[in-house]
This record gives structure tokens, sequence and C-alpha cells, in this order.
């Protein structure tokens, strides 16, 4: 059977489609050369003869898959996987003359539609792909029935059914199925957009962040809220710097063996956090974490890490605690928060040792510098670009400069002068949604500050920032209102009039958004246990049991239904009719197929002209109710009656 | 009819069917049967790997549509055995074909309810056809059968078949009819003359003429069935209707078709030559009777008696 043109025209249009979420994550070249195989195929609708033949496809193909394996190597991942498959797909419609053809083609469709999954799974994906779902399964109709039209209203309505009909069982294993924690294979390294903060914090780096509406994580909190100037979220701690950036060392067995939880009464913040993808082994808490959830791991100095990349959406049930703790210092530890870079300029030196010269104690230095800070320096997103010597050159030229240029250069100038000092990474405040209830914290509220250890009162917190632009700590940053070179501007007053509506939009999306991220995107194996376990569901075991019962549960209704539909009778006449035919099968012989009602009276009268009168009756009223205007309910009272 | 264990379990009915019915057959769960076929196993191995990228990437929405494919898959198989069941199919009567032609088997497929039906398949052998049933309440479907032997032909099975919606499952139902086609013999004139003398063909000539102005017997109104050459044209043309000659019946004189006649001829070859001269009385209006072993039919002449010749000839057996 051949393949129809229209059904040629439907996975054109299905592959422009599947290629389009791929724009942006894959290399252009490769979805140009998609795009251009689905073109030619388009052409040889109107143009037969620029169909290829088998001689120039298959050395196309065979280059086209070193072009793969040179751009990606023998790793076959989520990049080269999705490449080849568009690829193949456009070269499977290329070489497709039969309808089994385009059978193969839609079932790598519905492969290449899992695949941008792989890169974002937003509910305006998910909604895209449903639709590309439902046109597949058009498509498969189209192709195995003789319609050659594609706008056919019962296949159109059939499609629809399924796609509704399937969503009950889709549910059943959505819930069920068992998920497994880990990958099956060690899948390559992705080259995934690392959004948010990074392992490497140079002055300038968070600032790019600023103009980021993007979200980096959400909270709930099930106790409540600290204060705004309080939602100090901490990431990674940072405790080696070579004078121009901080870099993060990964932490040892040694410090996770010396971390310190807090019970449960000590903490008394409890939140539910749900953390984007980030593509980095730390997780974001509200300073100071008490302990660490099921998945991650805390380390001495409050850092909480996880066994691998964060790689898809979690939520995270953490606790944590506003007061202060007292740690110890360990002489290692002193010795890394002590340590100067070499390339220190002088003045750095100088300024640094003017204050311990004129201070009483270092808490004297601590105070002595922030008010440094506070005097003569300007806070704004786009700072003149520093040179070799970032933290000199900031302190005494430039003296414009965001978080990043604060915290380093203050840290800097405490470890010269003899206070251990260490950098934090993380956000700062977050926009509270009135809607889902819960913060929504964004990249624009990345922020670095400081902690410094005084004998007395253990590490504190200290941050530069807040000396010198006190409303960052007070509210957050508005992205959308943020203009290169002018002043920083700040979610200040509630919105009024139309403002008030489009905020109350913007929340509303965004809490669905949050709802679809923690109950579908985040609905992963310890997710799954948690849930399950409140029905009692215990382990996998458990879920196969059920997801079994439920499925053939699921399957049995629908079929009962099928079959108390089909067997639904219409015709009264007729069902009285048949069943009279059936009764008297022995004695006036089988109604045959090509004998009509008056043969068969005819026939039933010959055999037992005692009841002539009567079948003659019966015959004269069945044909009456036929064709004639008979009560119906007379023949079947006549047929009732009929004794032999 | 309640099946017995053994016959509910029986390969044959999967294959060929249930004991041959004459009566028309309802297409319900008994008789539909639905696999996966071939398309319908690639898909289950694409979704497993569907489901194994979803595992490995440990992806929501991988899940949700891997699940969403499989129960849309599975969903087809209710369409598919919907698209078959409450079918009433039975077979029609045929005109009588001859053997060595192409014959029609008339399927007649009814749709008792007002549903809508795709891409069903008959298939009876080798043959195929594809039909749907859009609103017609009623389709006549012709398979054709090559008719090789003289006799009762019995039909194989017919198997309705459906791949409906997706191509992913096969509903299909094997119906045997027992209603057996009567396959005339092959007319083939052997070269043998008619014993009856007159039925060279020079003679054949004069008789008619003999007949048409002798034994003329007077008109009588034309009925379907008469022979278009008795057909008095002179008066149709005199606008009086439509008459046929009548000839006087006894005076005609009848030709006995003869098995001993055939004596030079192999058995079959009798057979084809004798029905050969059955056609030709027949079409030349003449009155002819059959002589065969141990069987004689008067002579006679007109449709009915022809079918009575052939029949005979047809179920022909030497003993």
């Amino acid at each position: 059977m051949l393949i129809k043109p229209n059904l040629i025209k439907l996975l054109i249009a299905i592959g422009v489609l599947l290629i389009v979420p791929h724009i942006a994550s894959l290399p252009t070249s490769f979805i140009l050369i998609a795009f251009t195989l689905l073109v030619w195929r388009a052409l040889t609708l109107w143009i037969p003869k620029t169909l290829p033949n088998k001689w120039l496809l298959l050395p196309l193909a065979i280059g086209l898959g070193f072009f793969v394996l040179k751009t990606y190597g023998m790793s076959l991942g989520r990049d080269a996987s999705s490449s080849l498959l568009i690829l193949l797909m456009g070269l499977k419609l290329l070489e497709s003359r039969t309808a089994r053809d385009a059978q193969a083609v839609i079932y790598m469709s519905f492969f290449i539609l899992i695949t941008p999954f792989l890169f974002e799974q937003q509910i305006t994906i998910a909604l895209y792909a449903l639709f590309i779902f439902y046109l597949l399964l058009l498509a498969l109709v189209i192709n195995n029935t003789q319609s050659e039209s594609l706008i056919n209203p019962p296949l159109l309505r059939l499609s629809g059914f399924v796609l509704l009909q399937s969503l009950p069982l889709m549910l059943i294993f959505f819930v069920l199925f068992p998920r497994m924690v880990g990958p099956l294979w060690a899948m390559p390294d992705e080259q995934s957009a690392i959004s948010g903060i990074s392992n490497t914090i140079n002055p300038g780096s968070v600032s790019n962040l600023a103009l980021s509406d993007e979200t980096a994580f959400r909270v709930r909190f099930n106790s409540p809220a600290p204060p705004q100037k309080d939602l100090y979220w901490r990431g990674p701690v940072f405790w080696e710097t070579n004078g121009q950036s901080w870099t993060l060392t990964p932490p040892k067995q040694d410090s996770f063996k010396q971390a310190t939880p807090l019970a449960e009464k000590k903490s008394d913040i409890h939140y539910t956090l749900m953390m984007e993808p980030h593509h980095q082994f730390w997780l974001y808490a509200l300073d100071i974490p008490a302990s660490a959830p099921k998945t991650a791991r805390l380390t001495h100095d409050h850092q909480l890490v996880l066994a691998n990349k964060l790689s898809r959406n979690i939520s995270f049930d953490i606790r944590s605690t506003t007061q202060e703790v007292i740690t110890k210092l360990s002489d290692n530890d002193l010795k890394r928060a002590l340590k100067v870079p070499d390339n220190i300029d002088p003045r750095t030196f100088a300024l640094a040792n003017s204050w311990v010269k004129t201070s009483p104690d270092k808490s004297a230095i601590v105070k002595r510098a922030l008010l440094f800070f506070n005097n003569e320096f300007y806070y704004t997103l786009k700072p003149p670009s520093l040179g070799k010597n970032p933290v000199a050159k900031f302190l005494f030229e430039t003296k414009r400069g965001f978080c990043g240029h604060f915290a380093t250069s203050f840290a800097t100038l405490m470890r010269i002068a003899g206070i251990p000092t260490r950098l934090i990474g993380g956000y700062q405040g977050g926009v509270y949604n009135k809607v889902g209830d819960f913060y929504n914290i964004r990249q624009a509220d990345a922020h670095v500050w400081t902690e410094v250890w005084l004998a007395d009162k253990g590490w504190l917190r200290v941050d530069p920032t807040a000396a010198i632009a006190p409303n960052r700590i007070e509210h957050s940053i508005d992205p959308s209102l943020q203009r290169i070179n002018s002043d920083i501007n700040f979610l200040l007053n509630p919105p009024e009039g139309i403002h008030e509506w489009i905020q109350q939009i913007k929340w509303g999306i965004n809490s669905f958004d949050y709802y679809w991220q923690n109950a579908v995107l985040a609905y992963g194996p310890e997710k799954q246990l948690n849930f399950l376990s409140g029905f009692g569901i215990l382990d996998w075991v458990d879920m196969v049991k059920w997801l079994a019962i439920l499925s053939v549960l699921t399957l049995i209704i629908f079929l009962s239904v099928i079959l108390i539909r089909q067997n639904q009778t219409h015709d009264p006449v007729q069902k009285a009719y048949l069943a009279f035919c059936k009764k008297y099968a022995k004695k006036f012989g089988v109604h045959l197929p090509h004998e009509t009602a008056t043969d068969y009276f005819n026939r039933a009268i010959k055999n037992y002209p005692e009841k002539t009168e009567q079948l003659k009756t019966l015959k004269t009223l069945y044909l009456n109710t036929r064709y004639g205007k008979a009560a119906e309910q007379v023949f079947i009272q006549g047929v009732k009656h009929f004794k032999l | 009819m309640p099946l017995a264990l053994s016959a509910r379990l029986s390969l044959k009915r999967f294959t060929k069917g249930e004991a041959a019915q004459h009566t028309a057959i309802k297409l319900n769960h008994r008789r539909i049967f639905v696999l996966p076929n071939k398309a319908g196993l690639t898909l289950a191995i694409i979704i497993l790997l569907m489901l194994v990228a979803s595992i490995n990437y440990n992806n929501s929405m991988g899940f949700v549509f891997t699940f969403l494919l499989a129960a849309a898959a599975q969903a087809s198989a209710f369409y598919c055995f919907k698209n078959l069941s409450g079918l009433v199919v039975s077979l029609t009567k045929t005109p009588n074909y001859y053997a060595g032609s192409t014959g029609y088997i008339n399927l007649d497929i009814k749709e008792t309810g007002e549903r809508q039906r795709w891409a069903i398949h008959a298939a009876h052998l080798n043959q195929l056809k594809t039909f749907d049933i859009a609103k017609d309440l009623l389709l006549s479907i012709k398979i054709p059968i090559k008719l090789k032997h003289r006799g009762w032909y019995t039909p194989s099975t017919i198997t309705l078949s459906t791949s409906f919606p997706f191509g992913l499952f096969r509903a299909w139902s094997p119906l045997l009819f027992k209603q057996p086609i009567l396959v005339y013999p092959q007319a083939i004139d052997m070269g043998l003359p008619l014993n009856f003398q007159l039925f060279s063909k020079e003679q054949n000539k004069l008789q008619s003429q003999q007949l048409g102005t002798d034994d003329f017997a007077g008109l009588k109104p034309y009925q379907q069935g008469h022979n278009y050459r008795h057909i008095n044209w002179k008066a149709f043309a005199a606008e009086k209707g439509l008459f046929s000659n009548e000839f006087n019946a006894e005076q005609s004189a009848s030709i006995w078709l003869d098995w001993q006649s055939c004596q030079p001829l192999a058995l079959e070859e009798k057979i084809s030559q004798l029905c050969f001269w059955v056609l030709q009385c027949e079409s030349q209006g003449l009155e002819y009777g059959l002589r065969l072993p141990n069987i004689e039919l008067a002579p006679s002449h007109g449709a009915a008696h022809q079918h009575a010749c052939l029949k005979k000839l047809a179920l022909f057996e030497p003993i």
C-alpha cells in the first residue's frame, strides 16, 4: 500500500513541530539539516522527480551519522541521540514510499516526542507535546484506513477519544510504576547551561544574574516565615582564593564527619524547598541548615551536598535555625580561613593594617570595615571592569560594584587583618507569591556574603552589601526594571491598578508552575515512596501488585462498557421475530439467509397446516410492522401467545 | 449455540473458524480474536526504549508520554475489536458458474446498528477485499474465486479482519459457511456430431425454417425467459406489444443428448460436450432431453430445464 500524499504533509508538519523545541538546545547545523530534509520531502510532493533513490540516501545517511559521531564522540547521550533521531526521521521520511514506511516514521516521532523533556519539562512544552501526540495518533489512523483526507471528522474524533481513554491508565502507571534511583548506565556529562551560582566566584560573576527572572528554587514554609532580611539562602562555602577569584573545593570526608546536625527542637524553621535542576552538587538552605534531608549530607561548614549533580526537579524537606550556632574552628580551618593570596596590592595591606592598629578588638575591625564601605562606595549593577588585581582596583579606584565586589574585597581585607573569613554563595530574599503561598527565589536574588570567625561568637554572618545598600536586603531586585548603567530598582511599593492585576496573573501562573513542578516533575523515587506510603504501599512489590490490580480493573471497565453497548438491540419487532425463528428452528427449520419472512411463514404453514390461521396472522402482522402501519406491540404479543 | 470445551480450545477455531453454518453469522466476542501484529510488536519495542530512556534520566514527562502511548496502543485493541463486532455476515445466492471461469462469492455484510466501520478486509484463500461501511446498512462484497471443477464448490474459510485504528492489533474472525455453490461443467465443443441427424449445420437451417412455418401454432404474450428468436417482431413493429411465436410442441422434433453418442471421449470431455449441446439447444430454442447412465431427463426446454440438465451433468459421478 502506498503512502498517502496527505499523510506525508501531516508527517512533515509533525516533523517541523518536533524539531522546534530543540532549536535552542541542539547545534544549529543539525537543526538546519533536519529542516532541509523535511523541506526536501515537501518538495517531492510537487516535483516527484526530486525523490532520492537509495544510492543517494545511503551515503547521505552514513555521512550524517559520521557528522553526529564527530560532533559528540562515541557516547550516545541526550544531545547526541536527539540530534541523531531528528536527522533519522528526516531521512526515513525521504525514503518513505509505502504505508509501512510511514508507520516507522510515526514510531520514530513518538520517540522524538520525549527528547525535549530531557532538556526542559515546562508545562507549556508538555501541552505542546500533547498536541503533537494527538496529531501522531491521527497520522496512525490515517495510515491504517482508506481515508485520503486528513480532515475526516469521525477519525479526528476517534483519535481524541483514544487519547482521552488512555489518560486513566497513564495516570495509574505514572503514580504506581516503581521509580528507580540513579541512572541505568553512566550518562555522558551533558553541557547543560549551568544557571545560578557557579563554583567560582569573582567580583563580577553575580551581577550577570541580576537581570534574570528565572526561578532558582521555591520555598514553602511550614512554620512562620522569617522576615525578608533574614532570608539568606546558603549555598556553597568558599575558602580558597587566588586574589582574583574564589574557588570551591569539594568537601572532604572529614567535613561530613565533623558536621553537627541540630536536634529537631532547636531548629525552629521547617520548609519544603523545590529545587530547579541547576546541575551542581550543592543544595540551598535557609541559613543555617540544622540537618540534612534524606538525600543530602551536611558538612561542617553548613553546606548541603548531594551525591549526584541535580539534573531534575526534586523537593526537599529541610529544617533550619536562625539562632546563632557556635562552632569550633579547627587548626586546619583556621589556616584556610586566614590564607592571604600572594599578589595582594600594598595599599590593601596598608588599609587593613591601619584598622588593626586603631581598633581595640576584632569585632571593632569588622565594624570599621563596614563603615568604610558605607561611606565611600556605590552599589551598581554594571561596575567598571577590574584588571589583574581586582580587589585593590575596586577598593581604591573604581569604588563601584555589586555584592560580589563587596564580599570578595571585604573577605580579603578581613583575612589580612587576621580575622578568619570565608565567602558564602547563595541567594538573598525572594518574592512571596500570595496565590500559591510560597517564596519564589529567582536568579536575580543571587547573592554573595561573608562569614567571619570571632572567638566569642563563632562564625558570624557579615554582609557588606547590606552596609552599602540596605534596600537590597530589605527588598528584592526587580529585574524587569533594570537598565544598564543606571540605578538598581527594587520591588518597593506594591503595584496598583492594572499592574496589580498583572502581578496577580503572574503569581497565578507561577503558582501553577509550582504545583506542576512539585507534583509532576518532582515525582521521583523519594516522592513516590512518600506519597504511596500514605496509602499503605511501602515497596515496589506493593506497587507492582496495585499496578496490576488497578490496570486490570480499568481494562475490565472499558471492556464491559463496550460489550454492554454492543448487545443493546434496537428494534423490538426484529428482536421478537428473531426470537420466534430461533425458538421454532427445530420444527420449521432454520431461517435461511435468502428467505424472506413470507417464504419462512409459508414454509411453516406447510409443515404445520393445522396452525395456518395463526401463522398467517403473524405473517401479516410482521409484514405490516415492516412495511405498513401496524402496532409493534400486537406482533410482539402475537409471537408470545403462539404455541405449537 | 454454546461450544463444548474441546471445541472452544481447539486451534482450528482460531484459524479455520467454527463449524460451518448456513445462516447468517453475527460477529461476537466468541468469534473475534485479537492479537498484536508485527507493527504492534515493533511499537512495543519502541515503548520499551522510551521507558528505558525515561528511567535513565528519571524524567517525569518522559514517563507520562511513554505511558500515554502504551495506554493508547492498548485502547486501540478495543477499537479494533469494536470495528468487527456486531456485524452480521451471510452468503447470498450466486448465479451458477461454469467450471474454468472465475466466479464470485457474494458476501453480505450488515451493520445492524448505525456504527461506522473502517478498513475491514474480507479474505478468501488468496483474495482480499478491503471495505469501509460508512452508514450503509448492508454491503455486498464480491470475492472472486477460481472455479476449476464441476460439482459443488464449498467456500473455504472467509476471514474478516481489521487492523483499525492504529495498525497495532489485528482482530480477525474466521467464518465457515455451509452454502455450496453449484458449478456447471465447462462447455466445450469436442467436435462430435449430434446423433440427431438434423443437427448438422445446413440442415439446421432447414429445420428452423420448417419449424418456423409449418409448426406455427399461434401467438402468446412474451414472458421473460422466452427465446428471443421466437419474438414476433411484426407484431411488435405494429405496436401490438411483445408476443412470442408458439410452436406446436408435438410437432417440433425433440433431440436426445445422449451419453452414448460421446463414446469416443473421456469422461470429463463427454460431460463438457453434453454441456455444450445443452446450451446450444437451449439457445436455439429446441427441445432436448438428456440421457446419462441411470439418468434420463425428458425433452423440454426453458431455463429450469437447462438448469436441471446442467445440474445433473455437474454432479454426475460414473459408477
